[in-house]
């Protein structure tokens, strides 16, 4: 491409635009250009630009230099002369026609004020029209700030209000005048401001679009209002510096709500906390009274037959044997019990579900035996090991028998039978079965695991949501079928362990 | 203690059922134990001499507390020391009301545990006493004629030997007549002593008192 074929394409479109040579000689001038100095394009052939500026002529000839060294556009801005000695402030893009020899620089000028002036069609009579559509458009944006359902709030770049609607109006108590005597800062709750000045500040460095933040205010009654305010900085144009945009939603009943209910959950859980510590305490008692009787009575009959003369060495020998055998049996259960309660955040270990299941049923003795439930066990062993917490899984362990327990609590003329199976399948997981004998589930079996749901009276309805998403956790399924004639299974599987698929 | 009388022990922990036997063993007593409730009514020792039960709480099958009702139910009158691995007031209110000599909580100091079985085999010789008492009675008032009899609960409802005679349309005399060989018969000394040996023979269900 020659400067020529650039000269018919610059004739060709309609914004302000020159060659020119790296002195500032003015090669062509299209048109636009033409209009924007009041010139005739002839007229500025040959002229150098600096004769036609209102400005720095130093400015020019570095803006020019810089041209013809940097591959992209480079930007001025510039007050240039035209013919009638009126100054106008032009945007100045520049950059340079290397394919020319020597080369060209092409310069493509808008004046501030420039509103399509540069347009072959344009006249006064479009100019009244745009007035106009801009009018209604405004007129359009001011309805639907004003009628807005939320509240939208426009403030300057250093924070203060410059307008807000109505909704916002309402929900801090301040007038729209009052507000602009205020910044986004003054009404925002002390222990929010900083959080939101960090939000504003990555807006400010250009890290983020826009944020969102839950944030309280402080209402000009002093009380404090929550709400969500999703806010943008918006970029300055030509004539109007940037300002924020925002538009806030009150959330205070929302927030309410959820403190209620976080409330409400923490309570359950203590609750729920205690009774099982209360139950369990029974369990305890009884476990360990039964070994410490056993060494007490030994103990002290050795004492009363010593005492007559009457202790034989193969019956002292015998009744220590006994105290040393209940002693370790005491122990033991001191060590379950130390095992099951212990407070550790999730701890994945290698765990045989079997030994778990045991330990489960031994705790749950009491309950079971309470109510005169059978256990039928029926347990694959050996199975191959699941990673896991041993302490929620043993949570889950006890609350599916506890629920197989209760479930059965109104069956009287039948056998009331507990069924635990382990079993393992070839595609590598680990699965339990609790069955019972119950009512079974009935309609209710879509509902069982949604928090909350209960068909027990004084249940809480949290241990099966709670159960499953223990075992999510650990990647595995809980759920629940009919029992056969009657009752209920609840069924788990886990993933075993990597190494004990390597030994299959 | 004495020789002649036995404890029952019936718990489902064979370690706890011994080591009570040796315990009990050791002051000379007789102990005979038992894994259930259900295989003590199944073997039905026999109660000839003065006994009692030490009965755990926590039973498999019926209860310890079920088995104390189920032996009223079918007449058998033992005295029952409770003992528990955990026990609750309630439930230790339910056995002592329901008669139970003591109610220990595992572990039990020994004297505790002896001390009751002293105290529950007292009771229960007491009571055999008692029944031996009654028995006599009612042997005795099964010796009486029909006619002995009836004057003898006139005699006790506190009617004159007149009135006796005018209600019976028989001579005074012979209302005195059956009424000394009623007494002679009843072994009774005086008329205050019959009234209380018709009482007890009329109220059987105080026995056990």
């Amino acid at each position: 491409m020659t400067h020529p074929d650039f000269s018919r394409i610059i004739h060709k479109l309609p914004e302000p635009l020159l060659l020119v040579e790296p002195d500032g000689s003015i090669v062509a001038a299209n048109p636009g250009a033409s209009k924007l100095f009041r010139r005739q394009s002839s007229d500025l052939v040959g002229m150098p630009l600096i004769a036609l500026i209102d400005d720095d002529t130093q400015k020019l000839t570095r803006y020019l230099s810089q041209c013809t060294r940097t591959s992209g556009r480079v930007r001025l801005r510039l007050r240039i002369r035209r013919s009638n000695y009126q100054p106008i402030i032009c945007k100045v893009f520049g950059g340079l026609l290397r394919e020319e020899q020597p080369p060209l620089v092409w310069l493509r000028l808008l004046p501030f004020n420039f509103v399509k002036s540069h347009s072959a069609t344009y006249d006064r009579g479009m100019k009244a029209r745009e007035k106009r559509t801009r009018q209604q458009d405004e007129q359009r944006w001011r309805t639907a700030f004003e009628n807005s359902a939320i509240g939208i709030t426009l403030a300057a770049f250093s924070g203060h209000f410059l307008a807000a609607n109505s909704v916002f109006q309402n929900m801090l108590g301040y007038t729209e005048s009052e507000l602009q005597g205020l910044t986004f800062l003054d009404i925002t709750y002390e222990d929010d401001r900083q959080t939101n000045l960090e939000l504003v500040n990555e807006l400010i460095e250009g890290k983020r679009q826009h944020f969102e933040i839950d944030k309280r205010y402080r209402r000009k009654d002093g009380t404090l209002v929550w709400a969500r305010a999703n806010v943008s900085l918006v970029p300055g144009t030509d004539g109007v510096a940037p300002f924020w945009f925002g538009i806030v939603e009150d959330i205070t009943a929302r927030k309410e709500a959820e403190h209620a209910l976080q409330i409400t959950r923490a309570e359950l859980a203590r609750v729920s906390r205690l009774t099982t510590l209360g139950e369990l305490g029974a369990s305890i008692a009884h476990e360990v009274n039964q070994p410490l009787t056993v060494v007490t009575n030994n103990s002290n009959a050795c004492l009363r037959l010593l005492a007559n003369g009457k202790l034989a060495p193969e019956i002292l020998h015998q009744a220590l044997e006994e105290i040393v055998t209940n002693a370790v049996r005491a122990s033991a259960v001191i060590a379950r019990i130390r095992a099951f309660i212990r407070k550790a955040p999730a701890e994945k270990e290698e765990l045989d579900i079997n030994e778990l299941i045991e330990e489960v049923l031994a705790l749950s003795g009491h309950e079971l035996y309470k109510n005169r439930v059978q256990v039928e066990c029926q347990l694959t062993k050996p199975l191959p090991q699941v990673v896991g917490d041993r302490v929620q899984l043993q949570q889950v362990l006890l609350n599916l028998i506890v629920n197989g327990v209760e479930a059965m609590s109104t069956v009287t003329t039948e056998l009331r039978l507990l069924r635990v199976q382990s079993q393992f399948d070839e595609s590598g997981n680990v699965l339990v079965a609790v069955s019972d004998s119950g009512s079974g589930l009935g309609l209710e079996v879509d509902r069982i695991f949604t928090p909350f749901f209960t068909t027990k009276a004084h249940g809480m309805g949290m241990g099966l949501s709670i159960s499953r998403s223990l075992v999510e956790d650990h990647g595995g399924r809980l759920w629940a079928t009919p029992n056969a004639p009657h009752g209920a299974v609840f069924h788990f599987k886990l993933p075993i362990a990597a190494r004990g698929v390597d030994h299959d | 203690m004495t020789s002649g009388s036995v404890v029952f022990v019936v718990d489902d922990d064979p370690a706890v059922r011994t080591s009570i036997k040796f315990l009990i063993s050791t002051v000379g007593l007789r102990v005979e134990s038992f894994e259930s409730a259900d295989t003590f009514l199944a073997e039905q020792p026999v109660l000839d001499e003065p006994s009692c039960l030490v009965l755990d709480v926590r039973l498999p099958g019926l209860s310890g507390l079920e088995f104390q009702r189920e032996l009223a139910a079918r007449n058998i009158r033992i005295p029952v020391v409770f003992v528990t691995g955990h026990g609750d007031i309630p439930m230790s209110v339910r056995a002592m009301k329901a008669g139970a000599v003591e109610f220990l909580t595992k572990p039990f100091r020994d004297e505790d545990l002896l001390d009751a079985i002293r105290i529950a085999l007292a009771r229960d010789r007491v009571w055999r006493e008692k029944d031996k008492e009654l028995t006599e009675l009612q042997q005795r008032f099964e010796s009486l004629t029909p006619r002995e009899r009836e004057v003898i609960s006139m005699v006790v409802s506190g009617m004159l030997n007149k009135q006796i005679a005018a209600q019976l349309e028989i001579a005074e005399n012979t209302v005195k007549v059956h009424r000394s060989r009623a007494m002679e018969k009843m072994c009774a000394q005086s008329l205050a002593e019959l009234v209380t040996m018709i009482q007890k023979l009329k109220s059987p269900s105080e026995k056990a008192s």
